[in-house]
């Protein structure tokens, strides 16, 4: 029932851009019924230099139904429950046109996190937040960008101040107590 | 005559000269006649397709477009024409055509526009190249595949919203051609094509302000049209008779949102429990409730044990009036008292008003049984060799006994509502209250005993009568007749003026009265042609639009409002041009003061 090959062409239409737009979509099962879509926050956010991953479940009905995404990154964000990663956005709802792919999807997305819509809040207590102490609410997303959006890049400076030439258990324990941070790591591990 | 009329009878004669009027002009059948206001009517699964094309007749006529965009358009503006054209006029053609997502060039061959064989063509949707042929262009120029389309439309029509389905494109707000969605979705899936035109059917009930399912149960299947006012009552030829307003059983003078609490009220069975907790407790021994009886606050129960009827605790037996032996209960009790008390307080003021609620609605039931035995004792009558020979007076008095029966009844928890504290405590002083109530009430003590009396004499067993006692009973049922309905009036005219009009809560929507009760709808053919091809309708799922035949839409062409009121106006009233035998019929039975007058 699943129309594959739609599935199958935009999963190579992605595949062809995706340095330029940096946003991927991979299968999960050999089906393509379950998908894994990620997106780099947006520049200029507390979301910066995060990656989000964005689990992708494609309905008995699609392109005509709208696929099923959420976050599988934790995000702090108005529009994105910080428990469940649900996202409330109208183009995975009643705005969702056949016209529209994954790649379009995962684009207002990114979007979404560029310009949170805090009066329809999926997350009241980010909402509230949002609207009522922003500076606090920025601090806190960027925090949550560097303790869940950052993880894969912590393999990364962990492989990068071991070429350094330090022992892979200090650079470790210096990032974690740095809180993530590669230059505070770094001068931890020079000064100590 | 009754203790209300002494004094000023004559009043009630000529102030309320027209309704006595129709009171003899009605025909002498059981059923309450409407008056000429006959608007409402009752539309039939048969006659639902009729009733819509009457208004896509005239919007295609205005604005030369094709059914479809008529329909289109009306779902849009949720079939209020008038509505429509009102906004045709303030804003334009264009403005009406985009907001209701209509792409339409006037006269353009619309719809499906196919390419040849030879082209091949990219879709948006499926992203493979289609043969042309196998593509379909919407009104507002987006082309996607026919498997394409077919595959969105049996998604909307499958999660209900088919009555207006978006074009695929994104932000497109155009709506789908029904004619494309009807035949791209038959090829593959005729029952859905089904659905989809019974979901078009019946969004002339479903998106329509003026029309409402009947809310019988079982559903009779009929819907009910009315015309000016949806703040009414009516009553579908199924015979079930309902607020228009909030579709429960008719209801007024209490208003809808009373209606609704009292309903809930009754339902609640919180009232009996709070009965319990008031009148006994449980024996903290055996656990069966006791009832307290006399002053004392030591209760016994069967098995021997004593108790505080105070708090429930178990006690000795030996006590004075103010204290048990070895027992104190303190502060506690005074206020669980005063509680009780108060529960007590209102669940009383709630039986006051319901015991009276609850004998009037077991008359009306008693009563609308009365009618049979009328008309038997009015058949008799009419075979004796009496003076009189017209009876209507009796079946009309009837009318007017239950239509007062069922404004009474109602009353009572329009009175619960109005001068209890859960609708209107900050609105009015307690003072301001006390004035109302009394005032109220007084009207409805009136209206009481008259609808008694009537009552009591509609038993009678005139038929039985000598001529002269038969006069007598005639002239006291057209009194009271008349006296229940003027009464009745006053109290709405009371409620409306006095009691709600004077408060800032415009929420209650109350049908107004009728002197000849509630408004009987006609079926929607009947105001028309009778030789119209009633039988030759087909059915909505036996064909599609294109399957009207121009005999019927010429049927209907002529067939308008003039008509429907014409109809209506045929029925033989006083309009104070009648023929002699109507005058003299009516003469016949007023009071005898009254004729001799004349
Ligand atoms: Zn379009
Ligand atoms: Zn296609
Ligand atoms: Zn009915
Ligand atoms: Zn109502
Ligand atoms: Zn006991
Ligand atoms: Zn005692
Ligand atoms: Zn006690």
């Amino acid at each position: 029932m699943i129309d594959f090959s739609r599935v199958q062409k935009e999963l190579q239409d992605c595949e062809k851009d995706k340095d330029a737009s940096n946003i991927r979509v991979c299968p999960k099962s050999d089906n393509l019924t379950r998908l894994t879509g990620t997106i780099p926050g947006p520049i200029g956010t507390p979301y910066e230099g995060g990656t989000f991953q964005i689990d992708i479940t494609i309905p008995e009905g699609y392109p005509f139904e709208p696929p099923k995404m959420q976050f599988s990154t934790k995000v702090w964000h108005p529009n994105i429950s910080s428990q469940s990663g649900a996202i409330c956005l109208d183009v995975l709802k009643d705005q969702w046109s056949p016209a529209l792919t994954l790649k379009t999807a995962l684009v207002s997305i990114q979007a979404l996190l560029s310009a949170p819509e805090p009066k329809d809040p999926q997350d009241a207590v980010v909402a509230e937040q949002y609207i009522k102490s922003y500076q606090v609410f920025v601090s806190t997303a960027r925090y949550w960008t560097e303790t869940f959006a950052k993880n894969s890049s912590i393999e990364e400076k962990v492989k990068r101040l071991v070429e350094m030439g330090f022992g892979d258990a200090q650079v470790r324990s210096a990032i974690e107590s740095s809180g993530g941070d590669e230059n505070m790591a770094l001068e931890k591990l020079c000064s100590g | 005559m009754g203790d209300l009329l002494s004094g000023d009878d004559e009043d009630y004669y000529y102030s309320d000269q027209e309704s006595l009027d129709g009171l003899d002009n009605e025909e002498s059948c059981l059923q309450p006649l409407s008056s000429k206001a006959n608007t409402a009517k009752v539309i039939t699964k048969e006659s639902l397709l009729a009733a819509q094309r009457e208004d896509l007749r005239r919007v295609m006529e205005l604005l030369s477009i094709k059914e479809h965009h008529a329909r289109t358009l009306l779902i849009h503006y949720r079939w209020d024409v008038e509505n429509l054209f009102a906004v045709l006029v303030e804003k334009g053609k264009d403005s009406l055509f985009s907001s209701a997502g209509l792409a339409v060039v006037e006269n353009q061959r619309c719809g499906a526009s196919s390419f040849s064989h030879s082209s091949v063509m990219s879709c948006d949707i499926c992203i493979e190249d289609v043969p042309g042929n196998q593509m379909t262009r919407m009104d507002c120029g987006h082309c996607f595949c026919n498997t394409c389309w077919a595959g969105h439309f049996t998604v909307k029509i499958n999660e209900g919203q088919s009555k207006r389905i978006r074009c695929m494109a994104h932000k497109c707000n155009s709506i789908c051609d029904e004619d494309v969605v009807k035949t791209l979705v038959s090829k593959s899936q005729p029952h859905l094509a089904e659905k989809f035109d019974r979901f078009l059917l019946e969004s002339y009930i479903e998106d329509n302000k003026m029309v409402k399912w009947c809310p019988s149960t079982p559903h009779c299947g009929s819907a009910i049209r009315v015309e000016d006012d949806e703040l009414c009552e009516v009553e579908c030829s199924c015979g079930f008779q309902f607020c228009f307003s909030c579709s429960s059983q008719a209801h007024s003078p209490c208003s809808c949102l009373m209606w609704e609490l009292w309903k809930k009220k009754c339902q609640d069975e919180s009232e009996t429990v709070n009965w319990i907790t008031v009148h006994t407790k449980p024996c903290p021994k055996c656990y069966k409730p006791v009832e307290k009886n006399g002053g004392c606050n030591l209760v016994t129960c069967i098995c021997g044990q004593s108790f505080c009827w105070l708090c429930g605790g178990a006690t000795g037996r030996d006590h004075t009036w103010s204290s048990i032996a070895g027992h104190s209960c303190g502060r506690y009790q005074e206020d669980k008292e005063k509680q009780m008390e108060r529960a007590k307080r209102d669940l009383y003021r709630y039986m006051h008003y319901h015991n009276r609620y609850k004998a009037h609605i077991d008359s009306a039931k008693l009563e609308d049984k009365l009618s049979d035995t009328i008309r038997e004792k009015v058949s008799i009558s009419e075979k004796r060799q009496l003076q009189l020979k017209d009876f209507s007076w009796v079946t009309n008095g009837l009318h007017r006994l239950i239509r007062s029966r069922r404004v009474l009844s109602y009353s009572y928890p329009f009175a619960f509502y109005m001068f209890g504290e859960e609708l209107f405590k900050d609105e009015m002083s307690s003072e301001e209250r006390e004035i109302k109530q009394n005032l109220f009430e007084d009207q409805q003590q009136q209206l009481e005993a008259n609808v008694e009396k009537l009552s009591k004499f509609l038993e009678e067993p005139f038929d039985q009568f000598a001529d002269e006692k038969v006069m007598e009973i005639r002239i006291q049922i057209i009194n009271l007749s008349v006296a229940v309905d003027t009464l009745c009036k006053k109290m709405y005219e009371c409620i409306e003026n006095d009691l709600l009009g004077s408060l800032q809560l415009g929420i209650h929507n109350i049908a107004p009265y009728r002197s000849k009760g509630i408004e009987r709808a006609s079926d929607f053919y009947s105001s028309r042609n009778s030789e119209e091809p009633v039988g030759e309708l087909c059915q909505p799922s036996d064909c599609g639009t294109s399957g009207w035949t121009s005999g019927f839409d010429q049927a209907l062409g002529s067939a308008n409002s003039e008509e429907t009121s014409c109809s209506s106006r045929k029925r033989p009233r006083k309009d104070g041009s009648y023929s002699n035998t109507q005058t003299s019929l009516l003469d016949l039975n007023l009071p005898a003061e009254v004729t001799e007058r004349k």
